[in-house]
């Protein structure tokens, strides 16, 4: 395809709303995915290239957070409903490979607080950095609620062993606008991220988690 | 007798390439001889069976041409050599440590003969080489099977890659590699990759893998091997890639087409040109196809955190290896590569380091490169505050040499610029102060240090020190203290630049054709029609721009005073404005309740698409903000913090400056000032025509003239003594009339 259009977007925004919302309706909240594929490019030469953006709204609302943190914040977090779990708790993991794993899978994302992240890496070792979720700090004066929505409204482009991935952009529920700025914010972030800007990039699609694909670019 | 027989012998190879070439040609007519000849060979073979380490001199020779003979022609008559293969690979595999060594090389090369005809796979026979390569005791044959080896697979890979056969292949060097950890002689299974690896035939995780576990052998060789292959792999590919295409490089179509016009036709110049022509459609060819996936073999690895643990672990912690100082730097480049470029947590790692960090150890500076490299910004600082303490300790002290102080604050600068926590504040003020310093080295590597910390952390550093734009943004208090383990989101650079652009674009259009300034219709169809045009043929304009490629380089590498403003919320009160000019355009803004602390997100990058055109303008706009220092100066921030993230910190950037403070000799300074001059002198004349050679231009006639061979101007030398004066006076006359009207031609 030779480019991509505001128009062309919309309406590809409004079929996949229209089936996901109203053709076949499922039991969960369906989220929209933009699936990237690229192309000339040559990770080798290129360098890698990784970025965080913050989108304008959370793309999965359910994602679920749990914070490691000092007696305050877990007071915060239990005024808030958020899991939390204070150093001692860590230190009951005693460092075993397969319990920080399983708590790495339990959760999306981690906040920590000031005074406890720099003792993260001693406390868990590689486990959470293995799984790309080394936690986000908090401090006292951040408002915690705040620091949970910048954390799930911001998403990772990261190229791994093949040129295309998958980053999650926003959920069935949303209105088409919303859904829309989420998706041009993703797609103009990462045109920009590119060396070569549009020839990089060989194809968009997006997607929501049971709907049929439909193709942007 | 002797000679009869000898005669003989060469009569029958005549007669087996004459009938080679006649079975060529025509092969039914021919079936009786060749059953003869095959029926001739079975003979042979029987009897070399019953002693396989004959050496009797007819008999080899004439196996050897019989062997050679019927592979030749074995695709003509399968029916009859069906068989054949089979004998070749029973009697290589069961004899070969003891066939004569023509007759083996003879087997092995028609073996692959057999394999291009078509008449044994690629598996069959990599499968038998590979056996018998790894058993036999011949040093000839092993090198004979490893070349033959290597190059079947790139036959095999040439036009498709073959992943069935690339799998079988690695599955069983892999199998070799882990099988026997303590020999060497799984080494020409890490060559054997490499040398794929370098060609680009095999580029994936597999491969990799077999280098992993080569790195985590028992046997020093085959260790060396495998961390050589992860420090130097990926570049050799780079540089054989290179050199490939600057092969082709350096031929000029249109001279050549051009000299073709002027020069005498022959038939050589034509097919000559043709070859070119040719050779330059291919290269066009390849430049417009895909480029290959070429991952780096760090990228590929399947688990960098298990692999440095293990590789650490075994080869540097433990306490009874038997590598050498050498050696264990190689590893310890690896494993800080390893941890650097995945973020690696290792804690164990940093404590050893400690008892390395002293001026007396050898090849110290090795050493503070791996530290260096071996730091990212998840690294907790209380584990790096010792380190530097000792670097500040033991290396950085009026006492020390310069060259020693230098490389110690290089190191210093190098940890900090990736992990900024680790520096205290009086730490870093008596640093800062040997920018005092007499010594050139030592002064600049202060400045380094100096300069990184006004762009990460101008808090720490004195007042004075600051700078200028440091204090000036401290002052505005926009800038936040780094904090351990945040990740800053990411933002498009200058959009709020390239929208303030086209809304002034937008109103001077409007008001050349004197149209309301709001108006919604209009504003619609405007954004259309520019966006249109910023599609328009794209792919040429791009390709225009990108190899100028570097607005960066608009920044001046090493200036002293650096600016360095805010990062996370761009320019406020410039933003405000154009929200509230664009909310009257456009429609009304989405509301947002829930996130009513999220800053205004920018409304282009939310409801248009950047174009092609518009992202060029976008890095125009962002090249001039960094000129004006309008723009936060991120983008040098940035390749500060992972400048190396990729590429290997090397213990020469360590010493870097040091150089400057050592004291030259004599003959050094006149060495260098002489290396600053041309080799040797040249004539202008010369070199004048040199360039006229190189180029392909013709002589003029004055050359031609001059260059005449004296023999052939004699004769007319000679007629011109002898001209009576009438003669010559008529000549003379004819020269001053013809120059007068200009030349024989009368070209005026």
């Amino acid at each position: 395809m030779s480019k991509i259009t505001v128009a062309g977007v919309r309406s590809n925004v409004q079929q996949l709303l229209d089936y996901s919302n109203n053709e076949k309706k499922r039991n969960f909240l369906e989220t929209v995915e933009l699936q990237i594929g690229l192309k000339n490019y040559d990770p080798q030469r290129d360098k890698r290239f990784s970025g965080t953006v913050k989108l304008p709204r959370v793309p999965r609302p359910g994602m679920s957070i749990c914070i490691l943190g000092d007696q305050h914040d877990i007071d915060r977090a239990k005024h808030g409903g958020v899991d939390a779990m204070s150093s001692d708790d860590l230190k009951k993991l005693n460092k075993n490979k397969k319990l920080i794993k399983k708590l790495a899978r339990k959760y999306d994302a981690f906040i920590a607080s000031d005074s406890l992240i720099k003792q993260i890496p001693r406390l868990l070792g590689p486990g959470l950095s293995k799984a790309g979720k080394f936690p986000t700090p908090v401090s006292h004066s951040d408002s915690l609620s705040d620091k949970i929505t910048e954390v799930k409204s911001t998403i990772k482009f990261q190229l791994k062993k093949v040129l295309c991935m998958g980053v999650a952009v926003g959920n069935v529920d949303m209105t088409e606008d919303e859904l829309i700025g989420n998706i041009m914010l993703a797609i103009n972030y990462l045109v920009s991220l590119l060396k070569k800007g549009w020839q990089n990039v060989g194809s968009l699609t997006i997607k929501a988690s049971m709907s049929p694909p439909k193709r942007l670019y | 007798m002797v000679k009869r027989k000898l005669a003989a012998l060469e009569k029958v190879e005549a007669d087996l390439t004459n009938l080679q070439h006649k079975i060529r040609r025509d092969p039914p007519s021919y079936q009786i001889e060749f059953g003869n000849q095959y029926h001739q060979y079975e003979v042979y073979r029987d009897i070399l069976l019953e002693a396989p380490s004959t050496t009797e001199e007819s008999r080899v020779i004439s196996l050897h041409d019989l062997i050679g003979f019927v592979s030749h022609v074995a695709d003509c008559y399968r029916a009859i050599t069906k068989n054949f293969a089979q004998d070749l690979i029973g009697l290589l595999s069961a004899h070969h440590a003891v066939l004569e060594y023509e007759l083996r090389d003879k087997i092995v090369g028609s073996l692959v003969l057999l394999r291009k005809k078509g008449i044994i796979d690629s598996s069959t026979l990599l499968n038998t080489f590979f056996s018998i390569r790894a058993s036999t005791p011949s040093k000839s044959l092993r090198a004979l099977l490893f070349q033959r080896i290597l190059s079947e697979l790139r036959n095999s890979n040439s036009k498709t890659i073959n992943h069935r056969l690339n799998r079988t292949t690695q599955n069983a060097l892999f199998e070799l590699v882990t099988s026997d950890r303590t020999t060497p002689k799984t080494l020409w299974a890490v060559k054997l990759t490499r040398e794929l690896w370098k060609r680009q035939i095999w580029t994936d995780p597999k491969s990799v893998e077999i280098m992993k576990e080569a790195a985590l052998a028992e046997n020093k060789k085959v260790i060396i091997a495998g961390v050589r292959f992860f420090l130097g792999g990926d570049k050799e590919r780079e540089e054989a890639a290179e050199e490939e295409s600057d092969e082709e490089d350096g031929i000029d179509m249109a001279q050549l087409r051009h000299q073709a016009g002027i020069n005498k036709k022959t038939n050589k110049k034509e097919k000559e040109l043709k070859k070119a022509a040719a050779t330059v459609r291919k290269r066009e060819r390849k430049k417009n196809q895909p480029h290959p996936l070429n991952f780096s073999a760090f990228h590929l690895l399947h688990d960098p955190q298990g692999f440095a643990e293990v590789l650490f672990a075994k080869h540097l912690q433990a306490a009874e290896t038997k590598l050498n100082l050498e050696q264990k730097l190689l590893i310890l480049q690896l494993v800080s590569r390893l941890v650097g470029l995945h973020k690696l947590a290792l804690d164990t790692l940093y404590s050893y380091f400690l008892k390395y960090l002293s001026p007396r150890q050898p090849s110290v500076t090795s050493f503070l490169a791996s530290l260096a490299q071996a730091t990212h910004n998840l690294v907790p600082p209380d584990m790096l505050e010792p380190l530097i303490q000792k670097i500040v300790n033991e290396f950085v002290s009026e006492a020390a040499a310069s060259e020693v102080a230098s490389a110690g604050l290089n190191a210093i600068r190098e940890i900090c610029a990736r992990q900024p926590l680790a520096m205290n504040e009086t730490l870093l003020q008596d640093l800062v102060m040997y920018r005092k310093s007499k010594d050139k080295g030592v002064m600049m590597a202060a400045k380094g240090l100096l300069s990184l910390y006004r762009e990460v952390e101008p808090e720490m550093l004195h007042k004075r020190d600051r700078g200028r734009d440091a204090a000036l943004s401290l002052r505005a208090g926009d800038k936040k203290r780094a904090r351990f383990g945040e990740e800053k989101a990411g933002e498009i650079e200058g959009l709020e630049l390239l929208e303030k652009w086209k809304e002034d674009e937008r109103k001077k259009r409007r008001e050349e054709k004197g149209l309301p300034l709001d108006n919604l219709s209009d504003e619609e169809a405007d954004q259309d029609a520019e966006d249109e045009a910023g599609w328009a043929n794209w792919d040429a304009e791009e390709d225009g721009s990108d190899d100028s490629g570097g607005w960066i380089g608009v920044h001046s590498g090493g200036s002293e005073i650096d600016i360095s403003d805010d990062e996370d919320s761009p320019g406020p009160s410039k933003r405000v404005k154009i929200e509230k000019d664009t909310t009257a355009e456009k429609e009304p803004i989405v509301a947002n309740e829930d996130v009513t602390n999220i800053p205004k997100l920018s409304k282009l990058a939310t409801t248009r698409i950047l174009t092609p055109v518009d992202l060029a303008k976008l890095q125009e706009l962002r090249a001039q903000a960094e000129v004006s220092k309008l723009m936060p100066n991120k983008k040098r921030q940035k390749q500060l913090e992972d400048r190396h993230a990729d590429d290997p910190f090397t213990a020469e950037q360590i010493e870097g400056l040091a150089t400057l403070s050592a004291k030259r000799t004599k003959e050094e300074k006149i060495a260098m000032a002489r290396a600053d001059r041309e080799e040797r002198h040249q004539s202008t004349t010369a070199k004048r025509k040199e360039k006229k050679e190189a180029e392909g231009k013709s002589t003029t006639n004055k050359e031609k003239a001059r260059k005449k061979n004296f023999m052939m101007t004699l004769g007319k030398a000679k007629a011109k003594s002898k001209r009576s004066l009438i003669e010559h006076r008529k000549i003379l006359k004819a020269h001053s009339e013809r120059k007068k009207r200009g030349g024989r031609r009368s070209n005026r």
